[in-house]
C-alpha cells in the first residue's frame, strides 16, 4: 500500500504517540489507556479512531464467554499493527521521553 | 442515605442521557458498536471511580466527565463518516468524474432505447424502403389521391395484358369496418372502426416489404390472416412483438393476425389500419381502388419529376389518361435526422457561446506535450460520449411514446436533437474553459473581484482557482477591448505554501 511506504515519515502528535506507547505497554482498551496516559476520554477515543482509520492500530471484541466469566461487559481491545509499531519506533526517536512515561511491557496482563 | 441514592441515580440518568444523546450523533451503521463499546467502558469507569458501596460525588463527577468525552468521540466519528460517505467529494471536478457521469448517462440512454417498445420497433422496422420503381396509378384528372379512381375491371384488364412499361400490378381497396380486438388476450374486447385494405396477395411483395413479427408456427388454414399496419400495432397493441396469432373481428368475420407491415415508409393513400391479402380474383369485386405498379426500365426512363403519364386502353378498348406517381418518398432515418441536426447545431453554436477554449497567457512553466495531449483527449472523450447520449435521448423522446405518428416522431427528434446538440456542445466548451490547463481539474471557489463601476478602468470580474495550485482563472464581468475573454494566470512556486497538502499530480 502506498500509505505504508510513507509510514516511517509519519509524524504523530504527542497524544497519538502516547496512545501507541500505552498500547505497546499492554494497556489495550480505552479506559486502561486513559488511566495510563492521564488523558481525558474526549481525547483518547477520537485519537484511537484516527489511529485505527490510519491502520496503525486495529480492534477486536473480547469473547462474550470471557466477559461473562468475569461478570462484566465485553471489552473492545486494541492492538498495534506492524505499521503502528514502525510508526511508534519513529515516534520514540521524536519523543525520547515517551518510553520513560510508559515503559514497554508495563501491563502485560489485563 | 435516601438522598445519596437519589443523587447517584440522578447522575446515572445524566450519564445515560449523555451517552444516548451522543450515540445519535454517530453514523447509524456504526452506532450499535459504538454504544456497546461505550457501555462497556462506562462499566469499567464506574468500577474504578465509583465502585458499589463506595459512592462519592467526586467519583460520579468523574464518570460524568468520562461520558462527556463520548460526545467528542461521536462528533469525530460523524466527521469521519461524512468524509467516507462522499466518495465523489474527492472526485469533484476531476476529469474522471465528468467522464464517469457521461458514461453513465450514455448507458442509461442506451438501456432505455433497448427497453422502450416504440424505440425497439423503430429499430426493427427501419430501414425498410419502398421499392424505388413503384408508382401509384390514378386517373389523370384526379388531384386528390385519397379518392380511389381505378375500377377492378380496369386493373384486371391491365394485369391480363403484356405491358412495356410495367411488369407488376397490385390492387387494394379500403373499407371501414368495425373492429374488435382482445379476444386472445382474455381481456375485454376493444371496439373501433379500422380502415381495412383488401389487397391482392402480391402487394407487399411488390412493395418489397416483409411482414414483421410473423408467427413461425402459424398453421395454414383456419382463420384468414390479416396484417396489421405499424401505426395500429403501436397504437392499439403497444408495439407488442408477440402479436402474431392474436384474433381480431372485422365486421362479422374473425381473422388471425399474421404480422405487422411497416407503414412508415409507404406513401400509400387510404389510411390503412389492417391489410387483408386476398387472391387477385377476389380483390376486384366492389368499388374503385388503388393500383400500385412496378416500372420496367423503359417505364422508369419515361418518368419525369416523380411522375409518369400513362395512356392506357380500358377493358372496352377506350383510351384513358392516367398518372403514375412515384411511391418513393423522402423519409429520413433517425441517424440522418441526427446528423442533420448536429450539423445545424454546429453552425449555430458560435451564436450562443464562444468556441474558443480561453486565452492561455504566457506560462512560466511551459506545458508539456503529454499535458496538452491529455487536455485535448479529455475534450475529445467528452464530445465522443456526448454525441451518442444525444442520439439515444432524442430517439427515446421521439419514439418512446407509441402514440406519436412517425411524422410527429421525426419532428420531435429534430427539435430534441438540435436543442441537445446545441446546449450539450455549449456545455462541453464551457466546462473545458473552466478546467485548469495543467491538471484538467475544474477550477473552484469563484470570487468576485473589483467593482462594477470600475469595469472599464480597472479589473472587475470573477476569479477562480485550481485547487492543485497550478493556475488562477480570471473571467471579466464584461468583455472589454483590453480584457475580452478569460485569462489564465499560471502560479509559480511561491504560491505553493497556500496549497500544501492539496497539490495534484500533473498528468
Amino acid at each position: 500500500m502506498a500509505r505504508d511506504a510513507k509510514l516511517p515519515d509519519t509524524k504523530l502528535s504527542h497524544t497519538a504517540a502516547m496512545i501507541l506507547q500505552a498500547l505497546d505497554g499492554g494497556f489495550v482498551y480505552g479506559f486502561s489507556i486513559m488511566e495510563m496516559t492521564g488523558l481525558p476520554s474526549g481525547t483518547v477515543y477520537p485519537a484511537m479512531r484516527r489511529l485505527e482509520r490510519d491502520e496503525l492500530i486495529r480492534s477486536n471484541w473480547e469473547k462474550q464467554s470471557i466477559a461473562d466469566e468475569e461478570q462484566r461487559p465485553p471489552r473492545k481491545y486494541y492492538k498495534l499493527t506492524n505499521a503502528g509499531k514502525t510508526t511508534l519506533e519513529a515516534s520514540r526517536r521524536r519523543y525520547p521521553l515517551l518510553e520513560r512515561l510508559i515503559p514497554t511491557g508495563e501491563a502485560k496482563s489485563v | 442515605m435516601k438522598g445519596s441514592f437519589q443523587y447517584e441515580w440522578a447522575h446515572r440518568l445524566v450519564q445515560y442521557g449523555l451517552l444516548r444523546s451522543a450515540s445519535l450523533i454517530v453514523p447509524a451503521q456504526r452506532r450499535a458498536e459504538w454504544w456497546r463499546e461505550w457501555r462497556g467502558e462506562l462499566w469499567q469507569v464506574r468500577q474504578s471511580c465509583a465502585p458499589a458501596g463506595l459512592r462519592s460525588s467526586r467519583g460520579e463527577r468523574e464518570v460524568t466527565a468520562f461520558c462527556l468525552g463520548a460526545v467528542q468521540d461521536a462528533l469525530c466519528l460523524r466527521r469521519a463518516g461524512r468524509h467516507s460517505q462522499a466518495p465523489f467529494a474527492a472526485m469533484k471536478g476531476t476529469p474522471r468524474l465528468c467522464l464517469l457521469i457521461l458514461g453513465s448517462a450514455l448507458a442509461v440512454g442506451y438501456a432505455i432505447a433497448l427497453l422502450l417498445p416504440g424505440v425497439r420497433a423503430e429499430r426493427s422496422l427501419w430501414p425498410r424502403k419502398v421499392n424505388p420503381n413503384l408508382v401509384l396509378i390514378q386517373q389523370e384528372g384526379s388531384s386528390d389521391d385519397s379518392w380511389p379512381t381505378i375500377s377492378p375491371r380496369m386493373f384486371r384488364s391491365w394485369e391480363g395484358r403484356k405491358q412495356k412499361y410495367f411488369d407488376g400490378f397490385a390492387f387494394y381497396r379500403v373499407i371501414r369496418e368495425p373492429a374488435e380486438t382482445g379476444m386472445s388476450l382474455g381481456g375485454t374486447a376493444a371496439k373501433s372502426a379500422w380502415g381495412v385494405a383488401r389487397a391482392s396477395t402480391n402487394l407487399l411483395t411488390l412493395l418489397g416489404l416483409p411482414v414483421e413479427f410473423a408467427d413461425p408456427e402459424a398453421v395454414p388454414g383456419g382463420l384468414p390472416a390479416v396484417i396489421l399496419s405499424e401505426k395500429v400495432w403501436k397504437r392499439d397493441f403497444g408495439a407488442d412483438e408477440h402479436i402474431a396469432g392474436l384474433k381480431v373481428r372485422l365486421g362479422q368475420q374473425m381473422f388471425r393476425i399474421a404480422g405487422v407491415a411497416p407503414d412508415g415508409s409507404l406513401g400509400l393513400p387510404g389510411r390503412v389500419d389492417i391489410w387483408e391479402l386476398v387472391p387477385e380474383a377476389e380483390a376486384g369485386p366492389g368499388g374503385s381502388g388503388y393500383v400500385v405498379a412496378h416500372l420496367t426500365a423503359a417505364g422508369k426512363a419515361e418518368m419525369w419529376a416523380r411522375c409518369v403519364h400513362i395512356t392506357a386502353n380500358g377493358p372496352d378498348d377506350s383510351e384513358e389518361d392516367f398518372l403514375g406517381v412515384s411511391l418513393e418518398e423522402w423519409k429520413p432515418a433517425t441517424i440522418s435526422v441526427y446528423l442533420f441536426c448536429l450539423l445545424l447545431a454546429l453552425l449555430a453554436l458560435p451564436a450562443i457561446t464562444s468556441v474558443s477554449l480561453g486565452e492561455y497567457s504566457v506560462n512560466p512553466r511551459p506545458t508539456s506535450w503529454p499535458q496538452k495531449l491529455y487536455r485535448w483527449s479529455f475534450l475529445s472523450a467528452k464530445i465522443a460520449l456526448l454525441l451518442p447520449i444525444i442520439y439515444f435521448v432524442s430517439i427515446d423522446l421521439a419514439y418512446g411514446w407509441t402514440a406519436f405518428s412517425r411524422e410527429q416522431a421525426v419532428y420531435i427528434q429534430l427539435i430534441s436533437t438540435f436543442a441537445l446538440c446545441l446546449f450539450g456542445l455549449r456545455w462541453v466548451l464551457k466546462d473545458q474553459r473552466q478546467r485548469c490547463p495543467v491538471c484538467v481539474h475544474r477550477v473552484a471557489h469563484p470570487a468576485q473581484v473589483g467593482q462594477a463601476s470600475r469595469t472599464f478602468l480597472d479589473w472587475n470580474g470573477t476569479e477562480m482557482m485550481c485547487m492543485g495550485g497550478h493556475t488562477l482563472l480570471h473571467v471579466p464581468s464584461l468583455p472589454t477591448s483590453w480584457f475580452g475573454s478569460q485569462r489564465w494566470l499560471y502560479l509559480d512556486t511561491s504560491w505553493n505554501f497556500l496549497f500544501a497538502g492539496s497539490s495534484r499530480p500533473i498528468p
